[in-house]
């Protein structure tokens, strides 16, 4: 698998992972069997809130088919989820793992059956009655703010106001040659995995501890949150995270349903199985995006961007997750993407509704941001009759300003200090790989003719490579053979390639090998996860350390036994020799040799084994960006939106694997075009969710998506990590829904485009606004 | 609850089972017969990771019902390639073109591909996405997918006689 030119970094090779999956031998955590494995299913709130006035297992546990019912009356206190920033103010709003006193969302736990089959399981669900006591539910964030609403929690559905300012926005706005003012919504939608959550959880008699199964993208997080709401010590659980079909987010937390397995595996001393639904995901496993943004923009004559004020309202849900602040400080700290705004106010307000709790998903805020800002700017340029492109270069921060120094923070980098790149650049190739000079006269052709294109840009930077850490081990066998242990386990996008490639080429080894293990606790000490485009980064950063260490220890070793100083030590091929005498050579797998415990070490060499361990922390985060082209094609008659070409120009720092980082971003895009044009999770105005299901909730097939998504890297490297890297897992989901967006407005133009996702109903009613077109009257959804 | 005595040929094994009425194909597969390849995505016929072949043609296990299996023959994703190491030139390709990233959702589109294939073995990008249409995947964007079949077509060519 070593490319003939020798170079692994950076090279497009096919991934190690692929010939066992492409063979059905992956291990997803519902394909894993133990023996006398039982089944649960999770009683769930029918109701969006209410009271609980009592709970009867009674008639379930009378069925010869239960063996367990878990109530809150197993727990003597309700261990609660964790939520990473919560100080004093915001926990009372954290989530218990069982309701016991109150629901407050369609699909909230409540109870969960163990039975001989998931089948049976299900049947008994039915027999644990709960007596409820309906109370008003509120859906809407803004409605959730009013005095007379219903509370979800006590005293004030408002969670916490956070507030970013540089400059003076209120006065530059009221000096500006020009305002506006606009109110952009992005809806409520989420990550779906392929592959739903799922636990196994065991108790093993013989290391006195449970071992959890879960498709969790952050097994070490979930470990230690495991044990503190099961009050377990360190070594009184472990996690596994076996393949895992997707993550995106949905999975970087600790559930109920985990400590829940855990609580009864304890208890019946059995291992018992969970997999979730499709149902239950949809109610059951976090949403995100629901956010408001009101914002006044003060610019001149020129089109460039005095100041912005803005009035975020982020729709959080019924409870904090372990991360659920971060779409709304996110949303409103990266607004203002690639472009020098000097004077900016924004408050960003968290608010408590009846619907499924939020948490970060692809692109966390940052989508909501971009879509914001590329509007605007498109806005701009439209009133004063510019470019729009034009319009971003005019605001863009320029290569010769970095670093720059945003002025104000957020929980996440601290203060915003962008670290390397050239937005201009980027910007002005997209639109060249895109045709945007001659799409003009296209668009008025295709007018002319009764057809209506549009091209719309999105422009954003994102916070990537997100600390506190992450730990690499690198290990020489007396065979040779490389092993890698990182905590940044993969949900699917090839980790067991792309750190390979890393290790293979600090130790000049063949790709095959390398071995990449991750997802267990037990194998892995210290480990953080994968999420926020980390795992090149910052995973990436401790193999690379971790291989140079281990190089060191090996040129050491080498040198010991060819009687050589071991500066003047080369490796190549995995082997050491003399610069300029080729003749006197050890291989690696002789060095690893000569440490191996039951022989006498080489002189000067004090401890047995070939292996180094990095913990890296990244001093703060990298901030990769990309300019994507979207082009699109409006049926004037129904309002549907045809997804036509799309180009991604991304810097992602130094690639790894381009073939990897391209499907990345294309996948990116896709998420990006169900969140532009076709996902929403709808509740009506009681609470109830409307779609909770694939027939109804439409993720993009293969007919939705553009053929045509060119993605070309631009590789300015980051100084903040050894290769460079910033980080390339989200950026294609951030830039499409505004480059859609934007080339939809720019499609049906004048016609007024504000909100996301652009459903067909949605679209035609901008058309018919807009006095475009046929005069069709438009149906509602 | 009734039960059904099923005979049935999988990936060309036989196998005789009792089976209550409501269990599912796709159950069937994973939970007796331990073939794990058949994922579950919403177990209500739509993300498509469930497909299997029955009797030549794509079908979805998890909306099927293991007793109206009976007496058919069915190939899931365990029994495309042979045993060797080489694996089925569409497996091959979607290897080739990165046509997968988590491969959750990849078994039931091999088996739609190998169905396109061996209806159109030149097919238009129309086939492709009428073939695929009735799969799901969250990681992709489809773009390599197709670059995948269109790869499979052309090996496949080059073998046939």
């Amino acid at each position: 698998m070593t490319p003939t030119d020798g170079r692994i970094f950076g090279s497009p090779l096919k991934r190690k992972e692929d010939p066992r999956l492409l063979r059905g031998r992956g291990k997803y955590v519902s394909d894993i069997k133990l023996h006398g494995l039982l089944h649960a299913a999770v009683v769930r709130s029918p109701l969006p809130h209410a009271a609980i006035r009592g709970i009867d297992a009674d008639p379930c546990l009378a069925d010869p088919r239960c063996v367990a019912v878990l109530t809150a009356a197993d727990f003597d206190e309700i261990p609660q989820l964790v939520c990473i920033d919560a100080e004093v103010t915001t926990l009372p709003f954290l989530q218990p793992a069982l309701a016991r006193d109150k629901v407050r969302y369609v699909g909230e736990p409540v109870a969960v059956v163990v039975a001989q089959d998931r089948y049976d399981a299900e049947d008994l669900l039915t027999l644990v009655e709960v007596d409820y006591d309906p109370l008003p539910a509120v859906v809407d964030p803004e409605r959730a703010l009013e005095a007379d609403a219903s509370i979800v929690h006590h005293e004030t559905n408002l969670v916490d106001t956070l507030r970013y300012h540089t400059g003076d926005a209120a006065g530059t706005i009221t000096n500006a040659p020009h305002v506006l003012r606009e109110r952009f919504e992005t809806q409520r939608y989420a990550g779906t995995p392929m592959e739903t959550r799922g636990v196994i959880a065991t108790w093993e008699d013989r290391s006195g501890a449970i071992t959890m199964y879960s498709s969790t993208q952050v097994p070490n997080g979930v470990k230690t949150n495991l044990q503190i709401a099961l009050d377990l010590p360190e070594n009184g659980v472990r996690v596994v995270a076996p393949d895992l079909g997707g993550g995106f987010g949905v999975k970087l937390q600790i559930y109920p349903e985990e400590i829940l397995l855990c609580r009864i595996a304890q208890k019946i001393k059995r291992p018992v199985k969970w997999i979730e639904d499709r149902w239950e995901h949809f109610v059951a496993s976090t949403h995100g995006r629901e956010q408001f943004h009101d914002v006044e923009v003060g610019y001149d004559d020129e089109g460039r961007i005095l100041a912005i004020r803005d009035d975020c309202v982020t729709n959080t849900g019924a409870y904090l997750q372990s991360l659920t602040l971060v779409e709304p400080f996110i949303g409103v700290t990266m607004l203002t993407g690639p472009y020098r705004v000097e004077h900016f106010d924004a408050t960003a307000k968290v608010v408590m509704t009846n619907k499924t709790p939020m948490n970060p998903f692809r692109g966390v805020g940052h989508v909501q941001a971009a879509f914001t800002m590329e509007r605007i700017i498109d806005l701009v340029a439209a009133d004063l009759g510019l470019d729009p492109v034009e319009v971003r270069l005019r605001n863009m921060i320029t290569p010769d300003e970095l670093p720059l120094n945003r002025k104000f923070g957020n929980v996440l980098a601290g203060t915003i200090v962008y670290d390397s790149g050239d937005y201009p650049t980027c910007l002005r190739r997209a639109a060249e790989l895109a045709g945007h000079a001659d799409f003009a006269a296209q668009r008025e052709q295709a007018r002319a003719e009764g057809r209506y294109i549009g091209m719309g840009f999105g422009c954003f930077v994102e916070e990537t490579g997100l600390g506190p850490y992450e730990s690499g081990t690198v290990r020489v066998e007396p065979s040779g053979k490389v092993v890698v242990l990182t905590g940044a386990c993969s949900s699917g996008q090839g980790h067991a390639t792309t750190l390979a490639q890393i290790a293979a080429d600090e130790l000049s080894v063949d790709m095959d090998d390398v071995q990449v293990l991750h997802g267990d606790t037990d194998l892995v000490r210290f480990g953080v996860g994968t999420y926020a485009s980390r795992t090149a980064a910052v995973g990436g950063a401790a193999v690379r350390v971790a291989a140079g260490k281990a190089k060191e220890r090996a040129a050491f070793i080498a040198g010991q036994l060819l009687e050589v100083d071991p500066v003047d030590l080369e490796l190549r091929g995995g082997a050491f020799s003399v610069a300029g005498s080729p003749a006197a050579s050890v291989s690696l797998a002789e060095v690893a040799a000569a440490v191996a415990p039951g022989s006498p070490l080489p002189e000067g060499v004090h401890d047995y084994g070939l292996e180094a361990t990095d913990v890296f922390h990244p001093k703060t985060n990298t901030f990769a960006y990309g300019v994507h082209v979207a082009t699109v094609e409006v049926d004037i008659e129904t309002g549907v939106v045809k997804h036509l070409r799309h180009v991604v120009v991304n810097d992602s720092g130094r690639v790894i694997n381009p073939l990897i980082l391209e499907g990345q971003v294309q996948g990116g895009v896709a998420l990006g075009v169900g969140g532009a044009l076709l996902e929403e999770i709808l509740y009506d105005d009681d609470g109830q969710p409307r779609n909770p299901n694939f027939m109804d909730y439409l993720v993009p097939g293969i007919e939705n998506v553009s053929p045509e998504i060119l993605v070309e890297h631009m590789e300015i490297p980051t100084p903040l990590n050894p290769d460079g890297i910033k980080g390339g897992g989200e950026g294609g989901a951030v830039g499409a829904p505004a480059a859609i967006a934007n080339a939809v407005a720019d499609a049906i133009r004048p016609a007024r485009i504000t909100a996301t996702p652009l459903f067909p109903a949605r679209v035609h009613e901008a058309i018919s606004a807009a006095g475009l077109g046929a005069t069709v009257e438009g149906s509602a959804r | 609850m009734s039960t059904h005595t099923i005979r049935l040929t999988v990936n060309g094994h036989e196998h005789v089972a009792e089976v209550p009425a409501r269990l599912t194909l796709a159950d069937f597969l994973r939970e007796r017969l331990d073939l794990t390849a058949t994922h579950l995505g919403c177990e209500h016929g739509v993300c498509g990771a469930c497909t299997i072949l029955l009797d030549g043609e794509t079908a979805r296990s998890c909306i099927t019902l293991a007793a109206q299996a009976d007496g058919s023959e069915i190939v899931t994703l365990e029994g495309v390639a042979g045993d060797g190491e080489e694996l089925h030139p569409v497996q091959q390709a979607f290897w080739d073109r990165h046509g997968m990233q988590c491969g959750f959702c990849t078994p039931g589109i091999i088996l739609s591909t190998i169905e396109l294939l061996d209806e159109h073995p030149q097919p238009t990008r129309e086939q492709i996405d009428e073939a695929l249409g009735g799969h799901l995947c969250r990681c992709t964007g489809y773009v390599k997918i197709v670059e995948a079949v269109q790869e499979a077509a052309q090996a496949m060519s080059r073998t046939r006689p």
